[in-house]
């Protein structure tokens, strides 16, 4: 049976009912239609499901979105600002840090994370901070110079 | 991957969670981080009828070193153990284990009481907290018990918990002066890894140039459980501490565990690596102890 | 300062701010207004007869709207090569492997979906099970396909020059064997497909995560015997690929068939377990090569055998099985090579193509027997492969051409960078550096199925109002930059800036592109670009040679304005013409500006109405006469050199890779930026396979780790620096001399490394991954010698 769940996505209210067995990913990606946020291997392995649940970077298909009730979420929708693209959105761009794509939501959510913490962060922080990010196709390098010079 | 159908339960505190978990028994499961457990039930390892859900009891996600005794709450996240001062000042081999356990976004919802309760024999944190002589809380409706970790794990998956009963807290002596730890995993990645061997050491000087007064080794993914190294330990108290006699326990320590072989390596090989890796977190635990004072 | 406007720039990718904000639509972001979900139900056992399939249940459990199998779909053989057509859509007679298909269902949702497979009762008789190369190899091993005895499912023999005559010549001759371990892509988006078919019209539209839309049209014609002309395959943004992608599968086949049975969206996706379970990613080769080289270090002769463990089906294979073996002609001058391949059919999913296609481990192989003979020798390995390195202009032993080589100047570049000489012999025991080289094709010269196809069209055409050029191609953008790369070259070419450019990409409809694979599109897609801007280009400048009435020769397009090489004309009626079309626009061209490209396409629209520019690719005539000679050819080849370095830890086997110097020569860089990315990701794919990567298998023929924990690829703080350096050749055969860097970046990268680990612990390890076990038991063994 269905539940009612209130939960603020990207500064947005939202009242939804779900079914309990429902994962924070497949509500936000088919019920809410905020598609950035990507699957890619729904056991927590690969970080594209990336969203920032109060403040922390964690994988949403390991979160059930019973267990979001109450919670502030960031998805990738949320990053951009009214003047565009986010510092760290512009530098993954202008740095070479997406592929195929796939990665980067989660890729910069958990980027921008870090940066909230740490706004200088040297290239060790970085790399432990996106270690639960896979990506396949940049072996990381241009990734860590767009988290790296986003404050430089 | 769909998860099985089951009904969602969000108590709001420890005892409503006992009381549901009397009503419901068999039929449910404790949910935390849900790390482990939205896996198993994503390949339908487990399909409970209902899961309670602990992480928002707010009593369980405290830390409190006030005392001489440390209690970490069972939903204190892996990330919050990874990064706290005080846990890096008091237990710092188990902050150490927490650092490796899986990634960051894990960490954020993994928590110790998971990381124990699932009783996976290569876990990240169990190793560090048996050296420090921890010891689990379980509650329930009729009333509270306190185990400690080296009986607490019973096989693969099996602990002391009782279907009625919730692992609440985690209980740690501060360690006394000139005593010291230290934790080594060694997998194949840096990040994202399941442990081939992994180690934790413990050494109590009776002063800082003195004896080896107490001594405790656990090692992981060498048997059913994590396992203690009786002879290992044995053979360090009353000596001095030197590589030679850490090399000795690294020695007896490969006599003492039990490993498989399985997919991650062979038995032989985890032989030899708890050797190297007893050795190694006995010089870490040294090299703590001789400056705690 | 670069000659160019355009290309060889660091310009950003056009696609990343949609894919940097969550916008970019890959194929699970898709829905349609009462779409279906399909699953499939894929066999439990590696090798069974079928003896009955009862889906009677499924089809009456409510929400279910169709069920099909073999009974529905026929019995169409496919594959990849029509040489080797050995599948058919769903099993009817027997299974073979874990994971074949059987049956798919469309239900109005998942989970109904998931449960109607659950419902099919098949009823199985399990058959022998050959999980090796030597179960399969075995005297009176039962059949895996009737058409191919012994479970040869392709053979190779080849010889060039004379292998025994050339190892009497040599005075040193070394024999190794050598074994990878089968590897999967990995890529971080599993495949998915949405199909609908329109009942009315009888046109079906699959959008898909593909590599290869063309090919994909094809099979789907071919196998639901559709008039090829109402079938049309679209990409979205795909989440790479690396060559598994690059053929039909059966579930875009599945989603289509239930489409047509339903008259509705289907939507269908992999899940990661079925990532695996489908595979085709790379063969496990095991080679064994002797090498003879003279004292002075000139290589006469190698001898190779080659087996692969190929899997249930063909995929790729027979090209895999002659890509094994013919990439080892260059990049060193190698007058005598013998080769013997086998591909040998296994009840495991199939096996297939992935960057590098049957080089990597042939490479690994022997770069590091190189080194081997090198030591032997007393030459400096970096030396040594110099002494044999081709230059532009050779051909290989097989017929290949060398067109450009800037391998000489690849060594040259990470000697530097890496500072070799310093290192070389003189680094602690624990620590080592080792290096490679490795060559790649830029397109392979021939399409899959025999044909004198264009590999590549493309179509240009200036919007109406002249600002802008629509770029339209079949192209497949599946990460590696493929659309920045052509909207650049098409901006380069007609003489336009890259913000003038919109670019549509990964559509049947738009022409014929072969697609992502063979690393062929740049060279290949960008010819035909280039060909369609200067078509373009042509057109807007034979108008403004009409109305100015100066020879078209005497004018040029440059950063969007008109160049006049001579006297500038009174341009002034065209203007005001241009300006009166526009009253009341605030972008009009003042007085004294130079004519605007924007200017000069509205006045050729005005007189010819649409500019549309086409352009075509294919290769000249390729290769050798000789059987398989097709294989390997290419109108170019990119190459690349890496030092490697790293420290053992010698008590526990571990290594950790502490830099990485790579240098590959790309003939012309068309995006700098992007080459690098190639370069650095090549090196994060060869890291892994090298020291992690294996897909195992229990018993009965299960893949133990079918997820991403178990199966390790490299995590950010795996991954070394990495020290990229592009390398110019300036390629003949290439659009603005560019040839391939996708692919052939990967291939030093094992054999550094193999080469670097010996150098630190004096250990030779023949087989991969690198695991802390593996190198631990070496160095024991060796330790016992």
């Amino acid at each position: 049976m269905k539940k009612l769940l209130c939960l603020n996505i990207n500064d947005k209210e939202y009242e939804v009912a779900v079914e309990p067995n429902q994962t924070l990913v497949d509500l936000i990606r088919y019920e809410l239609g905020l598609t950035g946020t990507k699957k890619g291997c729904e056991m927590g392995d690969c970080g594209s499901c990336t969203v920032i649940m109060d403040g922390k970077p964690v994988n949403s298909c390991l979160v059930l979105a019973m267990q979001a009730d109450g919670k502030k979420i960031t998805t990738i929708e949320g990053v951009e600002t009214d003047d565009g693209l986010h510092p760290i959105q512009k530098s993954f761009v202008e740095k070479g840090a997406i592929q195929c794509g796939f990665c980067s939501p989660g890729m910069i959510l958990s980027g921008s994370a870090l940066l909230e913490r740490n706004p200088k962060p040297d290239e060790d922080d970085i790399r432990k901070a996106i270690s639960g990010n896979l990506c396949r196709c940049t072996g990381y390098q241009k990734i860590v110079e767009a988290i790296k010079s986003v404050n430089e | 991957m769909l998860l099985p159908k089951f009904d969602f339960h969000a108590p709001a505190t420890t005892e409503e969670a006992c009381q549901m978990l009397t009503e419901l028994g068999k039929n449910a499961k404790l949910i935390a981080g849900g790390t482990d457990l939205m896996v198993n039930m994503k390949h339908r390892l487990i399909s409970p009828e209902h899961l309670i859900s602990i992480s928002g009891i707010d009593e369980l996600t405290k830390l409190d070193s006030s005392d001489s005794v440390i209690k970490i709450g069972a939903c204190f996240t892996v990330a919050d153990l990874a990064e706290s001062e005080e846990i890096g000042k008091k237990l710092s081999a188990l902050r150490t284990g927490a650092r490796a356990l899986g990634s960051p976004l894990v960490r954020n919802l993994a928590t110790i009481g998971g990381n124990i309760g699932t009783a996976r024999p290569a876990a990240d944190i169990p190793p560090s907290l048996m050296v420090y002589g921890a010891k689990a809380v379980l509650k329930s409706s009729t009333g509270e018990r306190t185990v400690s970790l080296d009986k607490f794990f019973r096989g693969p998956g099996l602990t002391e918990i009782q279907a009625n009963e919730i692992l609440t807290e985690i209980q740690a002596e501060t360690p006394p002066p000139y005593a010291g730890a230290g934790y080594i995993n060694l997998g194949i990645r840096k990040a994202q890894d399941c442990n081939l061997v992994n180690v934790a050491s413990f050494v109590a000087l009776d002063g800082p140039d003195g004896i080896i007064k107490d001594a405790r080794i656990v090692m992981g993914c060498v048997g059913p459980i994590h396992l203690r190294a009786p002879s290992a330990e044995k053979l360090l108290i009353g000596e001095k501490p030197s590589e030679a006699i850490f090399a000795k326990a690294g020695a007896a320590a490969s006599g003492d565990c039990t490993p498989i072989d399985d997919f991650r390596g062979s038995a032989a090989y985890k032989k030899a690596m708890v050797e190297v890796l007893t050795r190694r977190t006995l010089g870490l635990a040294y090299d703590e102890a001789k400056y705690r004072g | 300062m670069s000659e160019y406007n355009v290309i060889n720039s660091r310009a950003s990718r056009i696609d990343t701010p949609d894919k940097s904000t969550g916008r970019a639509v890959f194929i699970d972001d898709m829905s349609m207004p009462g779409m279906l979900y399909g699953a499939l139900l894929q066999s439990p056992l590696a090798s069974a007869k079928i003896l009955s399939i009862d889906t009677s249940a499924a089809e009456n459990l409510p929400g279910v709207k169709a069920v099909v199998t073999a009974k529905e779909a026929g019995l169409v053989k496919y594959g990849v090569s029509p040489a080797r057509y050995d599948e058919t859509l769903f099993c009817h007679d027997k299974v073979r492997y874990v994971g074949d298909e059987i049956a798919a269902v469309a239900a109005t949702d998942l989970e109904t979906a998931m449960e109607a497979v659950s419902l099919i009762k098949v009823e199985y008789e399990e058959l022998p099970l050959l999980l090796t190369i030597d179960d399969a190899m075995a005297e009176g091993a039962p059949v895996l396909h009737e058409k191919y005895p012994g479970n040869v499912c392709a053979e190779v023999h080849q010889e060039f020059g004379d292998v025994e005559a050339g190892f009497k010549e040599s005075d040193l001759i070394k024999t190794q064997t050598f074994r990878n371990k089968r590897q999967d892509a990995a890529f971080i988006e599993p495949q998915g497909c949405l199909a609908r078919y329109d009942p009315s019209s009888g046109n079906l539209t699959l959008h898909s995560s593909t590599q290869v839309p063309h090919y994909v049209q094809r099979t789907l014609a071919m196998v639901l015997k559709l008039p090829v002309g109402k079938v049309r395959v679209v990409k979205p943004y795909v989440g790479a690929g690396f060559g598994i992608k690059a053929a039909a599968n059966p579930m875009e086949l599945s989603a289509c068939l239930l489409s047509m049975k339903t008259g509705k969206p289907v939507k269908m996706n992999y899940s990661r377990e079925q990532v695996f379970m489908f595979g085709r990613a790379r063969h496990q080769f095991t080679h064994t090569m002797t090498t003879g080289v003279k004292k002075d270090g000139t290589l006469m002769a190698l001898k190779h055998e080659c087996y692969l463990d190929g899997g249930a089906y063909s995929s790729f294979g027979i090209a895999t099985v002659y890509y094994a073996g013919s990439l080892l002609g260059g990049p060193y001058k190698l007058p005598n090579m013998k080769y013997d391949g086998y591909r040998i059919y296994t009840n495991k999913p199939a096996c297939g193509a992935q960057r590098g296609h049957g080089g990597v481990a042939a490479r690994a192989c022997w770069e590091q027997q190189l080194d081997i003979i090198s030591e032997e020798l007393g030459m400096d390995p970096l030396e040594f492969r110099l002494k044999n390195m081709m230059v532009t202009g050779d051909i290989t032993c097989n017929d290949l051409n060398m067109s450009s080589l800037g391998m000489r100047e690849c060594i040259d570049a990470i000697k530097e960078g890496a500072g070799w000489d310093a290192k070389k012999g003189r680094l602690p025991k624990g620590k080592g550096i080792g290096m490679a080289c490795g060559f790649f094709v830029s397109g392979a010269g021939y399409p899959i199925y025999r044909s004198d196809t264009y590999h590549g069209t493309v179509v240009i055409k200036l919007t109406e109002d002249g600002g802008t050029a629509l770029v339209y191609t079949a192209s497949a953008e599946i990460g590696q930059g493929s659309d920045t790369t052509f909207a650049m070259i098409a901006a380069e070419a007609l003489g336009i800036l890259l913000e003038n450019v919109r670019l549509e990409s990964g559509d049947t409809d738009f022409g014929v592109d072969l697609g992502a694979y063979s690393s062929r599109q740049t060279l290949m897609t960008g010819h035909a670009t280039k060909e369609a801007a200067e078509d373009v280009k042509r057109q807007v400048l034979e108008v403004l040679s009409e109305e100015l009435k100066i020879p078209a020769e005497d004018m040029d397009i440059k950063n969007a304005a008109i160049v006049f090489k001579k006297e500038k004309p009174d341009f002034s009626a065209m203007r005001t013409r241009y300006i009166k079309e526009h009253r009341g626009w605030s972008d009009n061209p003042a007085e004294d500006d130079e004519l605007s490209f924007r200017e000069a396409s509205r006045i050729a629209f005005l007189a010819r109405g649409s500019i549309v520019g086409t352009g075509k690719y294919k290769p000249h005539e390729l290769g050798g006469k000789f059987k398989g000679a097709a294989v390997g050819t290419s109108p170019a080849y990119g190459c690349s050199a890496q030092i490697v370095e790293v420290s053992v830890d010698e008590e526990t086997g571990k290594i950790l890779i502490e830099k990485v110097t790579d240098a590959h020569d790309c003939g012309r860089a068309i995006n700098r930026t992007s080459v690098e990315g190639q370069m650095e990701g090549s090196v994060s794919m060869g890291l892994g396979e090298a020291m992690y990567e294996e897909v195992k298998f229990d018993g009965k023929g299960r893949v133990i780790n079918s997820d991403l924990a178990e199966y390790k690829i490299p995590t950010s703080l795996d991954m070394p620096p990495v020290e990229p350096i592009i390398v110019e050749s300036n390629e003949p055969n290439g659009p603005f001399g560019a040839k391939e860097v996708g692919e052939g970046a990967i291939m030093p990268t094992i054999p550094a490394i193999l080469n670097a680990v010996y150098d630190a612990i004096g250990v030779r390890i023949r087989e991969l991954p690198l695991t802390p076990e593996r190198v631990y038991m070496s160095i024991r063994e060796k330790e016992k010698e």
